[in-house]
């Protein structure tokens, strides 16, 4: 599964490296990550983390393979 | 906020100097750690109390479930902290950790907290000693014994988004609604708990305070930075609450960044536009304008949890820990003050801070955990110091801890076992050594995975002998190795091998310090049950008994109910053998209240106590009870365990068979092969005896005498059944010879005795000595009264039927062999049966069911839930072995309790 997930404010490049997995790319006031999530407890595991960096996620969509 | 002078006057206080009371008896595994779980974090002197929300909190106490629900940073865990220290109500703290997710630890840390707290509940919960599970009674015990306190109990769960597992909700669950008034739970979470929620919401029996109430108000956003020396025009601090939406962290962290550079007032504007990821950024800005000597050590602590500066000077190799840590709690930037010199680091910042530290100083992690590991385990924390030298990849170091520390053994037994073993599965096959392989034998033969456990300890066992060239190993290595030894024996059926075992061990006892054996009590108690077993086996009764006593009435904790628990069901089944079933079943059953109060087992198989249970069942003809027994026990049955507990259940389950009347799969459970290194002579025997019996039910005796007569004559239960067979072929002089040919030496309990008389009274009654028949079956009537030994008379055969019928022996057997009334002199119930204590309600209930009064009357007579009742009955239907209220109200009456 392809994933995209959206956070509120542009990350550092520090932080960005807390989800190695991922390829990310600021926008305007947005981060947008994106990759390869194994499974749901993987895309779980990813929001629990989200949450605790502070990170507040406005989207997240599945991408066609 | 509307009055912030009022706010300025509270918080002058706030700062908490007193001393926290050392809690003792908390801790289950010896963790000096653990304490500071159970500590309420301390208030910063910028902590800024917010009314509204302490308010809030207050009226919450109506309810019995309070949600704090948030997000990182949220500021929560100070909110219910400071509103906590207040309260009337004794308050039990637990911050949840990562790796509580096993129902088992969960409840134990969580019965730790309440002892901390000084409300401990009654000895009777119990305490799980196992991870992975927590018995249903300890939970319904608990919730009764915090529902009978005459005040509410506050428990407060931080962290709680750390634990996912569903089974502990649905557990915190039913204790909140059965404890009622008595507890309320108060979840401090960033994540939705996995309670109902809805039906909590529904019936209006949960507050909530959520992201929304948490936000700062932009007064209360003023007041906030005014105490770290931001002074702020209020649009600006307006501005400020909308780009971080109100959120403490956000907050604080900006007034830290600001203060410390040129121009406050135009970096809050800058920050104000700019769009970057709040929290990301403004940790940067501020860890950059620490010195260089505050960097360099927040980095450094990321990869701890928990620290004293103590600690943290080891990882920074400088001496100024004390001075910064306390600096950075004033700020309330990045750590809790937990009292005692420990601190955490805030949940937010770690994984931050941990990502710095990879950027900055690539490869430094294992490094730091290295260090942290020697410094935990010099102080004794050595569970903390196992996790950090794993998490380093340095087994070398990280076995060695376990083997020098005398530790090997809670890879067998107590609460952390599994994690502990859990722990080295990363250990590559490239370590090498005798203490890794030695690590590694253990997890093997603790999962019973007998062909990897025996090569790694073939393979420990030489190079520990070859060391001896370059100096021998140390005596733990060889102690640790002797206990794996002896373990290998009980498994494979090897009592020579264990022997030597326990012999090598008695040479090592004095060259290992003393305080360390004393700290794990649980290596000695292991190897002697080990012992124990396979002297079981060997038939060597006494001498198991000799060195299964020392460990059966070992007192301690957590660590030490698995052995205790092992040693009773293996002396149940001695008692058993020896034809005691009186006893076996007093033992048994002492087994099986370890195994409740402890909420043991899982991993390890259910034990000999069911079996031995099922056995004096067989031997009282309940036979429902018995194959209950047996069924319950095949479900939690190891894939491979000891000669001794398969043999047993052999002998169990035939003898269950053919009293069912299935003589054909009575015959193949005694052909049933038991493999072992060696074989066992009352393995046999009992193979042997109960393949006599099948053949005679068959109406073979002569294929009878074939399988008994290969036996030992000189043992009662042989002799009395070679005289069955000969009696059934009709040769009642030569069965006389058998049994009046016994040595004395040989005085078995009952449950032979009463065979071997009712032999002598067939063998009267056939060569028509009537008389003698009668007074021998008298005094068989009156040995097997006692233990309701049913069997023996149900098999002798049916001439014993008509002298059953009449006279003084249908009076003998009145009441327990045959229906009427028993003709006993000693005091009605069942003999040996203890009634456990009822507690004062308890006895309120009792009476009220005597009274005949519905669970509704009673709960409304008493003032209570009618679930309240319903536990109350639940613990009155236990503690006297009943499962009615008919049934309740006899029994008590027979026990004088009503």
């Amino acid at each position: 599964m392809r994933y995209e997930i959206r956070v509120d404010g542009q990350m550092s490049e520090t932080l960005a490296k807390v989800f190695p997995e991922l390829d990310h790319v600021l926008m305007a006031g947005q981060t947008v990550l994106f990759g390869r999530v194994i499974d749901e407890a993987h895309l779980f595991g990813l929001l629990s983390r989200f949450r605790a960096l502070g990170l507040r996620v406005v989207e997240m969509r599945q991408l066609p393979e | 906020m509307t009055d912030v002078t009022d706010v300025t006057d509270m918080t002058d206080v706030t700062e908490e100097t007193d001393e926290e009371p050392a809690p003792t008896g908390v801790d289950p595994e010896g963790d000096p750690l653990l304490r500071t779980r159970f500590a309420l974090p301390k208030r910063p002197a910028t902590f800024l109390r917010r009314p509204r929300l302490a308010r809030h909190l207050d009226e919450a106490l109506r309810t019995p479930l309070t949600l704090v629900d948030g997000s990182a940073g949220a500021g929560k865990t100070l909110l219910v902290a400071d509103w906590a220290t207040g309260l009337r109500e004794p308050v039990a703290w637990l911050t949840s950790d990562t790796a509580d997710q096993a129902p088992g630890v969960f409840w134990a840390y969580l019965l730790g907290a309440l002892r901390a707290a000084r409300v401990p509940v009654a000895a009777e919960v119990g305490c799980p000693a196992e991870a992975s599970r927590v018995d249903q009674r300890t939970l319904i015990r608990l919730a009764a014994d915090l529902e009978r306190r005459d005040h509410t109990t506050v428990v407060v769960l931080d962290e709680f988004d750390r634990v996912t597992c569903t089974e502990i909700a649905r557990q915190l669950q039913f204790v909140l609604h059965h404890a009622g008034r008595g507890l309320h739970l108060v979840l401090v979470t960033r994540t939705e708990p996995l309670l109902p929620l809805h039906r909590y919401r529904a019936s209006g029996e949960i507050t909530e305070i959520r992201d929304a109430e948490l936000a700062f108000t932009t007064d209360e956003a003023g007041e906030l930075l005014s105490r770290h020396g931001l002074h702020l025009p209020a649009s600006a601090v307006e501005a400020l609450v909308e780009r971080t939406r109100g959120w403490a962290a956000g907050l604080r962290l900006c007034a830290l960044a600001a203060r410390r550079g040129p121009d406050p007032g135009t970096y809050v504007k800058q920050f104000e536009a700019g769009h970057s990821a709040v929290a990301d950024f403004l940790l940067a800005e501020v860890l950059d304008r620490q010195p260089p000597g505050t960097q360099d050590l927040l980095l450094r602590i990321s990869v701890l949890e928990r620290f004293c500066p103590d600690l943290v000077n080891a990882l920074t190799l400088r001496t100024d820990a004390e001075t910064v840590l306390a600096a950075l709690h004033r700020e309330n930037a990045f750590v809790h003050y937990l009292g005692q010199s420990w601190y955490s680091l805030h949940p937010l910042f770690a994984e931050i801070l941990r990502a710095h530290l990879r950027e900055r100083s690539p490869g430094l992690e294992p490094e730091l955990r290295r260090r942290a590991a020697r410094w935990l385990r010099r102080s004794g924390a050595l569970r903390e110091a196992l996790v950090q030298g794993a998490a380093a990849d340095d087994w070398e170091f990280t076995a060695r801890a376990v083997v020098d520390d005398l530790a090997i053994g809670r890879l067998f037994t107590g609460l952390r076992s599994e994690d502990l073993s859990a722990l080295f599965s990363r250990m590559t096959p490239e370590v090498t050594g005798p203490v890794p392989d030695l690590v590694r034998a253990a997890r093997d033969l603790g999962r019973r995975d007998l062909e990897h456990g025996l090569t790694h300890l073939r393979r420990a066992s030489q190079e520990v002998a070859e060391a001896a060239g370059d100096g021998p190993e140390p005596a733990p290595v060889r102690l640790s190795c002797a206990l794996l030894e002896a373990l290998a024996a009980r498994l494979t059926g090897s009592p020579g091998r264990a022997e030597r075992a326990a012999e090598q061990a008695r040479g090592l006892w004095r060259h290992v310090p003393e305080q360390r054996l004393d700290e794990h009590p649980e290596l000695t108690a292991l190897l002697l049950t080990h012992l124990g077993s396979a002297r079981l086996w060997a038939g060597r009764f006494e001498d198991a008994r000799t060195a299964l006593s020392a460990v059966a009435g070992h007192p301690g904790g957590a660590v030490m109910a698995l052995p205790r628990w092992e040693a009773l069901g293996h002396l149940a089944l001695i008692d058993y053998l020896n034809g005691w079933p009186g006893r076996a079943e007093h033992k048994a059953l002492a087994a099986a209240g370890e195994a409740e109060r402890h909420s043991l087992p899982r991993r390890s198989g259910s034990g000999l106590g069911p079996l031995v249970l099922a056995a004096v069942h067989v031997d009282r003809d309940e036979l429902d009870e018995a194959q209950a027994l047996l069924d319950d026990e095949a479900v939690s049955r190891p894939a491979v365990e000891d000669p001794v507990a398969r043999a047993g259940r052999t002998v169990v389950r035939g003898r269950l068979l053919l009293a069912r009347g299935d003589a054909r799969a009575a015959l193949a459970a005694a052909d049933e092969p038991v493999p072992a290194d060696v074989g066992s002579p009352w393995a046999r025997e009992q193979s042997a005896l109960l393949a006599s019996a099948a053949h005679l039910a068959q109406g073979h005796p002569d294929l009878a005498r074939q399988a008994v007569d290969r036996m030992a004559p000189h043992r009662t239960a042989c002799a009395v059944e070679a005289a069955r067979v000969r009696l059934a072929a009709g040769r009642a002089e030569e069965a006389l010879a058998l049994i009046d040919g016994l040595p004395d030496g040989d005085r078995p309990g009952p449950a032979v005795a009463v065979r071997a008389t009712l032999v002598r009274a067939q063998a009267a009654y056939e060569t028509g000595d009537r008389g003698t028949a009668h007074r021998l079956v008298a005094r068989a009537l009156l040995d097997g009264r006692r233990e309701h030994l049913r069997r023996p008379f149900l098999e002798a055969g049916p001439w014993i039927r008509p002298l059953l019928s009449t006279g003084r022996l249908r009076e003998l057997a009145g009441g327990w062999l045959l229906p009427g009334r028993p003709v006993t002199t000693a005091p009605a119930g069942h003999p040996g049966f203890a009634v456990e204590e009822l507690s004062a309600r308890e006895r309120d209930v009792l009476h009220r069911l005597a009274d005949m009064l519905s669970t509704e009357e009673i709960a409304a007579d008493l003032h209570v839930s009618a679930n309240t009742v319903k536990t109350h009955l639940k613990s009155i239907y236990r503690k006297l072995g009943v499962s009615r209220r008919a049934e309740a109200v006899r029994r008590a009456r027979e026990a004088r309790l009503l």
